[in-house]
C-alpha cells in the first residue's frame, strides 16, 4: 500500500510482540488509554510469482484465489515466471476464477515450463514424489545435499539444462494431471 | 477394504470400568475413529446462522463444519481456506483475516501444542525461545483471530498433561486480557477425544462441562496439567449417533475427498 505502518487489532499481551521489532504497542491516537499494536509495512526487494500464462506486456495469471496483487505490490520489483507466453493481449477476463496481475504491476517476465517443480501447479502437474524423496534423502547430510545443489542448482546453466536433468518428458508424463472430464 | 482397527474407546481408556460400567454400553455397530468422534462433536457445537472460518489444513474441524451444515446447522456460513465450494471471497486467505478484524467472524478454530489453565495457546516453542527444544511453525493470523472472532474453538487430538499445562511455555495468543484491550471474542471451548472444557468467563479459566463416552471426570482430570473445576451438571457427550456418522461417512467425505483425501480415506471409516 505504500503506507509506513498500519493499525491491527488483536495481538496484545502476546509474547510474539517481544521477539519482533516491526510490531509496537502504541496508544490509539483516537481513544487515548486504549493500547493498539502498529505493524510496519512489510517491503520486500523482489517478489516471483510463477504463472500460468503470461503476455508480452506482462499481464500474468496465477492459479486460485490468491494474495498475489498484494504481495506484488508490497515488492519493488516484480518477476513472472510463466508456464506459457501468449501472443494476445490478456485481461481480467482471461484469468476467470483464478488470479490476475496486471502488467503495471509487473517489472519481468521470463518463460519457465515446469517452473514450479519439484512442488505440483495448479491443474498443469503435480508434485514430483520421486524427486521429494531424492530431496530428502540429500537432505539428511551435508555432503549429500551439497551433491543435490551441485547437480540441480550450481551446474545448472540454463532452465533448459535443469529440465534435462529431471528427464522433463518422463516427468510431465508421470506428473500430469488426469483430465476431469 | 475391512474397516481400520480402532480403539474401542470404552474399553482402552477408562481407569475405572466397573464403576463407569453404565456409560460403556456399547452399540457394536457404531464404532467410530477417534478423528469423527472430533468432529462430530465439534458439529454439535457449531450454533446455526454461524460464519464460521477454518483454516487451511485443518481437516477435523472442517468435517465437523460440513456435518453441521448437513444436519444441525443448515444455513451457517462456512468458509474453508483452499476450497472450491466453501470460498466466498475472491482473494486469498487475507480476506478472512480482513472480514475478523471487522468483527464479522463468529467462530474460528484453533490448536495448540499447549494450552493452559488461562486459556492461552502455544504454536511457537517449547522451552526457551532463543534455544527451544521443540520450534515450530508459529502463527501470527492465529494471534489476531482469537482475539477477533466472536468464539475460538481450541481443538487437540488428544488430551495429556503434556498438552494441558499450568503455564504455556510461550504465550501465542492470551485467554485473557485487561479491560482496555479491543478484541470482539476469544476463547470459547476445547474439544479433545476425552473432554468438552468450556471457557468460563468470569473466572477466566476452563471448566469442564462433558466428558466424551469411553472417558470419565477422574480421567479427564487425571490427563490435565492443572486444577480443573468441574460443571455442577458435568455429563457424557453422547456417542455419535448412527445418522450423524452416517453423514459424516456419506456427504461429509465426498466433499472431504477433494481438499483432503487422504483424511477421507485413512480417518473415516466406510458406512
Amino acid at each position: 500500500m505504500g503506507i509506513p505502518f498500519l493499525g491491527v487489532r488483536g495481538l496484545l499481551h502476546s509474547d510474539i510482540l517481544k521477539y519482533r521489532p516491526d510490531l509496537l504497542v502504541q496508544d490509539n491516537p483516537f481513544n487515548p488509554g486504549e493500547p493498539v499494536v502498529v505493524a510496519q509495512a512489510i517491503r520486500p526487494d523482489v517478489a516471483v510469482f510463477h504463472a500460468t500464462k503470461a503476455d508480452r506486456r506482462g499481464n500474468a495469471i496465477t492459479p486460485g484465489h490468491r494474495d498475489d496483487l498484494m504481495m506484488a505490490r508490497a515488492a519493488r520489483r516484480v518477476i513472472v515466471t510463466a508456464e506459457e507466453i501468449v501472443e494476445r493481449h490478456l485481461t481480467r477476463r482471461d484469468a476467470d476464477d483464478d488470479t490476475f496481475l496486471p502488467a503495471i504491476d509487473v517489472d519481468v517476465v521470463a518463460h519457465v515450463p515446469l517452473g514450479a517443480h519439484p512442488c505440483g501447479f495448479g491443474a498443469l502437474y503435480e508434485q514430483d514424489k520421486d524427486h521429494w524423496r531424492e530431496y530428502l534423502e540429500a537432505a539428511k547430510s551435508e555432503a549429500t545435499f551439497c551433491a543435490y545443489l551441485e547437480r540441480y542448482v550450481y551446474e545448472v546453466r540454463s532452465h533448459a539444462e535443469y529440465l534435462e536433468q529431471i528427464d522433463a518428458s518422463a516427468t510431465v508424463g508421470k506428473n500430469r494431471i488426469k483430465d476431469k472430464g | 477394504m475391512p474397516p481400520l482397527f480402532l480403539p474401542l474407546y470404552p474399553l482402552s481408556i477408562s481407569p475405572c470400568p466397573l464403576l463407569s460400567v453404565d456409560f460403556f454400553v456399547m452399540n457394536q455397530s457404531t464404532l467410530y475413529t477417534p478423528e469423527e468422534l472430533l468432529a462430530v462433536t465439534i458439529a454439535r457445537e457449531v450454533h446455526d446462522f454461524e460464519t464460521i472460518g477454518v483454516g487451511a489444513v485443518s481437516p477435523i474441524p472442517a468435517a465437523g463444519c460440513i456435518l453441521a451444515k448437513h444436519m444441525n446447522a443448515p444455513h451457517i456460513t462456512l468458509i474453508i481456506l483452499d476450497s472450491d465450494e466453501y470460498y466466498p471471497f475472491p482473494a486469498g486467505s487475507s480476506e478472512l483475516h480482513f472480514m475478523a478484524q471487522r468483527g464479522e467472524l463468529d467462530l474460528f478454530f484453533l490448536s495448540g501444542i499447549q494450552i493452559d489453565r488461562r486459556g492461552n495457546f502455544n504454536l511457537h516453542v517449547i522451552g526457551n525461545y532463543n534455544s527451544p527444544t521443540v520450534r515450530m511453525a508459529g502463527a501470527y493470523g492465529s494471534a489476531m483471530l482469537y482475539y477477533m472472532a466472536h468464539r475460538v474453538i481450541l481443538f487437540r487430538d488428544q488430551h495429556t498433561k503434556r498438552v494441558f499445562v499450568e503455564k504455556v511455555d510461550f504465550v501465542t495468543g492470551a485467554g485473557v486480557t485487561p479491560e482496555n484491550v479491543y478484541r470482539e471474542g476469544g476463547p470459547a471451548l476445547v474439544i479433545t477425544p476425552k473432554a468438552v472444557l468450556a471457557w468460563d468467563k468470569t473466572a477466566g479459566e476452563w471448566r469442564l462441562d462433558k466428558f466424551q463416552p469411553g472417558s470419565s471426570v477422574e480421567d479427564v482430570k487425571d490427563n490435565t496439567g492443572f486444577a480443573l473445576p468441574v460443571s455442577p451438571s458435568v455429563y457424557m457427550n453422547s456417542e455419535p449417533t448412527a445418522e450423524e456418522l452416517r453423514i459424516l461417512r456419506t456427504v461429509v467425505k465426498e466433499k472431504m475427498a477433494r481438499s483432503y483425501p487422504t483424511f477421507a480415506r485413512e480417518k473415516m471409516l466406510k458406512t
